[in-house]
């Protein structure tokens, strides 16, 4: 019972990582409809600025998480502006935004590894205080307990804003066709920097988390996008609680098939969700 | 017309060949018995591996200085050889033949590097020249050829020492969590070998080098309720993120730990905590020992900068002292040296005792320590 107990609470650990991941994804890629490659090293970026403003300058803890989140929100941004929205102008295909973005992902990752080496870290607190949350025999770190409490709030938070704001249903209008959106006055260029802004600050956020759970180095960024993109094509591309859930989803059956099969099956087992979903449920859990 | 005489000059050159070949190796020349002899060294003296190569060589050149200062009744004198083994396949090899063939040396020092002496093993024995490693550890030299011996500890015998640790602490079950590289496989490998011949049972959990969340593994092996676990990985970050996953998840078992993280004395001050009574085995030599402490003085003295790898330096300069000893015991041939070599048992040197076995690896070596407060301390059991 204690072991069923403990599987759920690192699957809801994990989970609440990939639910970062995927939230920002899915935001990115339903708006602007290409998959950006350098978002996994962003979420990075987020993860390697905490470390150096914490434990390498000694800062606040708190002011460099923020600090960490609005960095990546302005790298994101700054990409968008500077890289793809000149490609979309001159109406580049989407092979050619991804692969740009392929580039984008390679200049930061070497940039990390020449600052920060190429080895792990791991961003350090004292580990005796931290306090443990013992549930039904099973342990929970406060660190754990917050990255989960921050995804689900980041999720509600996001699925009011684009469910209840004007800034929300322009997205949506952008969303389901852009060239209409620009008839009817929405500034379309405007609206998918701040979406970028925002995606890429959720990334940097779910960085963070994973810098502070298991830590970070620069090649770390494709491995937690792959593992986000799964989140969101199980949950179902476009929907914000519909990722999420696929996220807990894919959590679960990795820590399960850790306890029956060994630790090295764990990507296996994640690609093999993939691709079942993929023949089985092209749409998702929840489509939009 | 014309290939006549290609067949001729062909022919020619295959009986001369084979003439030289004939008399190159001992058996066709008469045993040199008065120094100085030559020996030869094998050492990567550029590239990367010059790191290491210019140390050995110093430290060689010291122990040829001083054992060509004593006087002739206690010893021989030697004249050093020494050739570039670049830290690779063809640099090792092809210092071998030059060796063996140009200088008509009976005995080799090195390579320093596994990668340079495993392809100068067979153009050593093929020459009938003993090849003495003072410092390759790879597992697959272990028992290679009656020409090789090393008085370092092969990789392997980490895991021989561990397991007999474990088996007198009275563990019967040993967890191990095991990262997908030849070195962390190895040393998993050759304690299986051993616990399981002392009646121990040992169970495996492998994860490829990107895997960074071990929870469920730690979890299940928390289940299973071992009497000790073994942290295998290929790196002390690896090791690192499993010890703080454990903390986290409340586990707190008896560790075996690596050399590269018993190695790593700022990483054991840092999760000190968790590691507190962890047992792991590393080849130190102990710097209390006068040998070494005199020959760390000196090299200080003549090139203005502390010995570094202390531990491959003290093979090193054992080396030089133990082959001429052997050149003392059984005359100039590397066929008798080869002999000799497996007959080397507590030979007392900067580096310890030195026993090589059967096999040619150094026996002894690996000491268990224990963390004691963020130490890695000898263990008394």
């Amino acid at each position: 019972m204690e072991v069923i107990i403990q599987i759920a609470l690192n699957a809801l650990v994990a989970g609440s990582i990939y639910a970062l991941i995927t939230l920002g994804f899915n935001l990115l890629y339903s708006t602007t409809r290409f998959f950006d490659l350098s978002y996994g090293a962003i979420a990075a970026v987020g993860g390697y600025i905490v470390y150096c403003l914490y434990n390498l300058l000694g800062l606040n803890l708190y002011a460099a998480i923020v600090l960490g989140i609005l960095g990546a929100g302005a790298l994101g941004f700054s990409c968008e502006k500077l890289i793809y929205r000149q490609l979309r102008a001159r109406k580049a295909s989407s092979a050619v935004l991804l692969i740009a973005s392929l580039g984008v992902l390679l200049v930061i990752q070497s940039a990390l590894a020449i600052l920060f080496t190429s080895q792990f870290h791991i961003i350090t607190r004292d580990l005796s205080a931290e306090r443990v949350f013992t549930i039904f025999g099973g342990t929970i770190t406060e660190v754990q307990a917050i990255i989960f409490l921050s995804a689900i709030t980041i999720m509600l938070a996001l699925g009011a804003l684009l469910k209840f704001t004007r800034f929300g249903k322009a997205v949506q209008a952008i969303a389901d066709d852009e060239e209409v959106a620009n008839v009817v006055g929405i500034n379309s260029e405007k609206m998918i920097g701040i979406v970028y802004f925002i995606g890429a600050a959720i990334a940097g956020a779910a960085g963070i988390a994973t810098a502070f759970d298991t830590g970070i180095m620069p090649t770390l960024g494709l491995a937690i996008l792959l593992k986000g993109v799964i989140a969101a094509i199980v949950g179902g591309i476009g929907n914000v609680v519909g990722g999420v859930l696929g996220a807990f989803v894919l959590a679960a059956i990795e820590n399960t098939g850790a306890w029956f099969f060994s630790a090295e099956w764990r990507d296996v087992i994640a690609f093999l969700v993939l691709i079942a979903f993929l023949l089985l449920r092209p749409r998702g859990i929840l489509p939009k | 017309m014309n290939n006549t005489i290609v067949w001729v000059v062909v022919a020619l050159l295959a009986i001369g060949g084979l003439w030289w070949l004939a008399t190159s190796g001992s058996g066709g020349t008469p045993v040199q018995t008065e120094g100085p002899f030559k020996i030869g060294v094998i050492a990567p003296l550029t590239g990367d591996g010059a790191i290491y190569g210019e140390p050995m060589r110093n430290v060689l050149v010291i122990a040829a200085e001083e054992l060509n200062a004593m006087d002739a009744a206690t010893t021989d004198d030697i004249e050093l050889v020494i050739e570039d083994g670049k830290c690779d396949g063809t640099g090792g090899a092809s210092a071998a033949q030059k060796l063996v063939n140009v200088d008509k040396v009976q005995a080799i020092l090195g390579g320093f590097c596994s990668g340079e002496t495993i392809p100068s093993v067979p153009i050593a024995a093929a020459g009938k020249v003993v090849l003495f490693s003072p410092s390759a550890s790879s597992p697959a030299l272990t028992g290679i050829s009656p020409y090789f011996f090393r008085n370092y500890p092969s990789d392997s015998k980490q895991g021989e020492v561990l397991a007999d640790v474990a088996n007198k602490k009275g563990y019967k079950t040993i967890a191990f969590l095991t990262e997908q590289t030849d070195y962390a496989t190895g040393l998993y490998n050759s304690f299986k070998t051993s616990f399981e011949a002392l009646g121990g049972t040992v169970t495996n959990e492998e994860f490829p080098t990107a895997n960074t969340d071990f929870r469920s593994t730690i979890t299940k092996v928390k289940a299973a309720a071992p009497d000790a676990v073994f942290i295998s990985t290929q790196t002390p970050q690896a090791a690192e993120r499993i010890l703080k996953q454990m903390s986290e998840l409340g586990y707190k078992p008896q560790l075996f730990v690596s050399d590269v993280t018993m190695g790593e004395p700022e990483l054991l001050m840092k999760n000190k905590a968790l590691l507190e009574g962890a047992i792991g085995a590393e080849f130190v030599p102990d710097t209390a020992n006068a040998k070494l402490s005199a020959l760390m003085a000196k090299y200080k003295a003549k090139y203005g900068k502390d010995m570094p790898y202390i531990g491959y330096m003290s093979t090193t300069y054992d080396a030089a002292y133990a082959i001429v000893d052997g050149i003392k015991a059984v005359g100039y041939s590397g066929e008798a040296l080869a002999a000799w070599s497996r007959t080397i048992a507590n030979w007392e040197g900067a580096s310890g005792a030195t026993t090589i076995g059967a096999n040619g690896d150094r026996v002894s070596g690996h000491k268990a320590e224990i963390v004691k407060d963020g130490k890695a301390t000898l263990l008394t059991l």
